[in-house]
């Protein structure tokens, strides 16, 4: 059986072709996805995604969303998605540099959250590269 | 006896083109005013400067006409150009929308019995209003952020007289610009659109409404933008945009519900050589969708994340179909214009030709008497 991966942003599909294995992260935890999996619903957390294909890992940087898993097909919905190979590492770095500034410098209970919101993005990107090499 | 003949020739006609330029002004008005004014002073003077100077002059302006029509011309094709590309946006994010609005729908088909309460729908006495604004950041496209703009103040008188407070966020150039000047209305946010509306921007906006709402800052936000209905026309309409109805429902002010599965676009064709748009209503399917689907965490934890996400597509959609209008106004505005460049072009070189004309008979009248004194 194979596996199809659709990842779809508000702009574009970035990612829609057949894959091994996925590692997803959710909100309560990273699981993994085979084919013939059970079918299931699940949020995904602002994270990387792990794409096994044969046997080379790719790493993507999901913005947060929902996945449903069911009948050999992923279908994953987030705000915005980029694959680690397209990520600047030196501009990823500086974004997470500064999300870090704003959230020291962050009063009251809105900032906080939308420092706290920008820092977890900029966390994944650099992650998602870390992850690669 | 002919000087006389020429001076009525030379009052009457630049009198006749600056009544048909003063209609032309509300679109041509920074080539046309110099003009219309100096045309005076130069009839008034000495008899015979009038002819050379006035034709000279005319010259001038049948010169600066044709450039302001070459403009506007190419402004008229750019903005074409553009709206293409902005059903282009819009058909790229379709897959997302659909299938976002497939599993909403079947996701709360399923939690229809279950008591849930999500931050994002949760209903509150109204205290105050975040109105989101969607303006164009260019003009020169006719009434188009006039009438949002207006529609706006309209919208915060009306709070204002219900005793309600309000908060603006402005999107767009020339919205940023009108609320600077009026620093009597509050506004949280000045952000700019940018050429093509993307999800980043989206999402700008979203966070900040988002945060605006959770924290509790605001009861309700609104957003303000112009719906695109054809390439004429356009509507300035208000939309609630939160408190989102688990539903999966939109509902404007009046309470109008929009079902979410009903999902609209647009799309431009070719009529008899010229550029119509189409508008199709396409019902989302919603029926295969696995009926022993098991959720991985809560339900409300699930519904936390589609909402956002839901959220998000919505303002991207009202910044597309924004996009849209404005540069369906400005083809529009740019082609009445070069419409009226034209017809402009087209009486100023009347009124030189026949200056022209005069000054040569003039000039053979003397010739003439000349001769004749002289016999």
């Amino acid at each position: 059986m194979t596996l199809n991966l659709c990842v779809l942003t508000p702009n574009r599909i970035v990612w829609d072709s057949e894959v091994k294995e996925i590692i997803l992260s959710t909100n309560s935890g990273q699981i993994s996805i085979l084919p013939n999996h059970a079918p299931i619903a699940t949020t995904v957390d602002i994270d990387i995604l792990r794409i096994r294909l044969n046997d080379q890992w790719l790493t993507m940087a999901l913005m947060g969303g929902f996945a449903r898993i069911g009948n050999n097909e992923i279908t994953v919905l987030v705000n915005d998605a980029e694959k680690g190979s397209d990520i600047d590492p030196q501009e990823a770095q500086q974004t997470l540099e500064m999300a870090e500034a704003n959230l020291s410098k962050a009063e009251g209970k809105r900032q906080t959250i939308e420092a706290n919101l920008a820092l977890r993005r900029a966390r994944t990107r650099v992650e998602a590269i870390n992850m690669m090499s | 006896m002919s000087c006389s003949n020429l001076t009525m020739w030379v009052s009457s006609k630049p009198s006749l083109s600056d009544t048909s330029s003063l209609s032309f002004r509300s679109c041509l008005s920074p080539f046309q005013l110099p003009f219309s004014q100096s045309s005076y002073p130069a009839t008034s003077n000495s008899k015979s400067s009038v002819v050379h100077c006035g034709l000279r002059e005319l010259r001038d302006r049948i010169d600066s006409v044709k450039n302001t029509q070459k403009i506007t011309e190419a402004m008229k094709l750019v903005a074409a150009a553009k709206v293409r590309r902005a059903q282009e946006a819009v058909v790229n994010g379709r897959p997302f929308s659909e299938t976002l609005v497939e599993v909403l729908y079947n996701i709360n088909e399923q939690l229809q019995t279950e008591d849930i309460d999500v931050p994002l729908t949760s209903v509150r006495p109204v205290k105050k209003v975040a109105l989101v604004v969607v303006t164009g950041d260019r003009g020169l496209c006719g009434g188009f952020n006039n009438a949002i703009i207006k529609k706006a103040v309209a919208r915060i008188e009306e709070l204002k007289d219900l005793g309600v407070d309000y908060t603006v966020i402005s999107v767009g150039k020339k919205g940023n610009s009108f609320f600077v000047r009026r620093p009597y209305i509050p506004v949280d946010k000045f952000l700019e659109g940018g050429s093509l509306p993307t999800a980043k921007e989206a999402q700008a906006i979203a966070d900040d409404v988002f945060s605006l709402f959770v924290s509790e800052e605001v009861d309700k936000v609104e957003l303000l933008y112009t719906k695109f209905v054809s390439l004429v026309k356009s509507d300035p309409v208000i939309h609630t945009l939160l408190p989102l109805s688990p539903k999966g429902e939109i509902c404007d002010v009046n309470g109008n519900c929009v079902d979410a599965a009903e999902d609209e676009f647009f799309r431009l064709t070719t009529k008899e050589g010229k550029l119509t748009v189409e508008r199709d209503v396409v019902r989302t399917q919603t029926a295969d969708f696995s009926p022993i689907l098991q959720f991985e965490q809560d339900p409300v934890q699930i519904l936390d994340a589609l909402l956002p996400l839901y959220l998000n597509s919505q303002i991207l959609r009202a910044l597309q179909e924004s996009l849209a209008s404005e540069l369906a106004a400005r083809m529009s505005a740019m082609s009445n214009a070069t419409d009226n460049a034209l017809e402009l072009k087209k009486t100023l070189s009347m009124v030189y030709n026949r200056q022209r004309q005069a000054k040569i008979t003039g000039e053979i009248l003397e010739i003439i008497a000349g001769a004749n004194a002289l016999v």
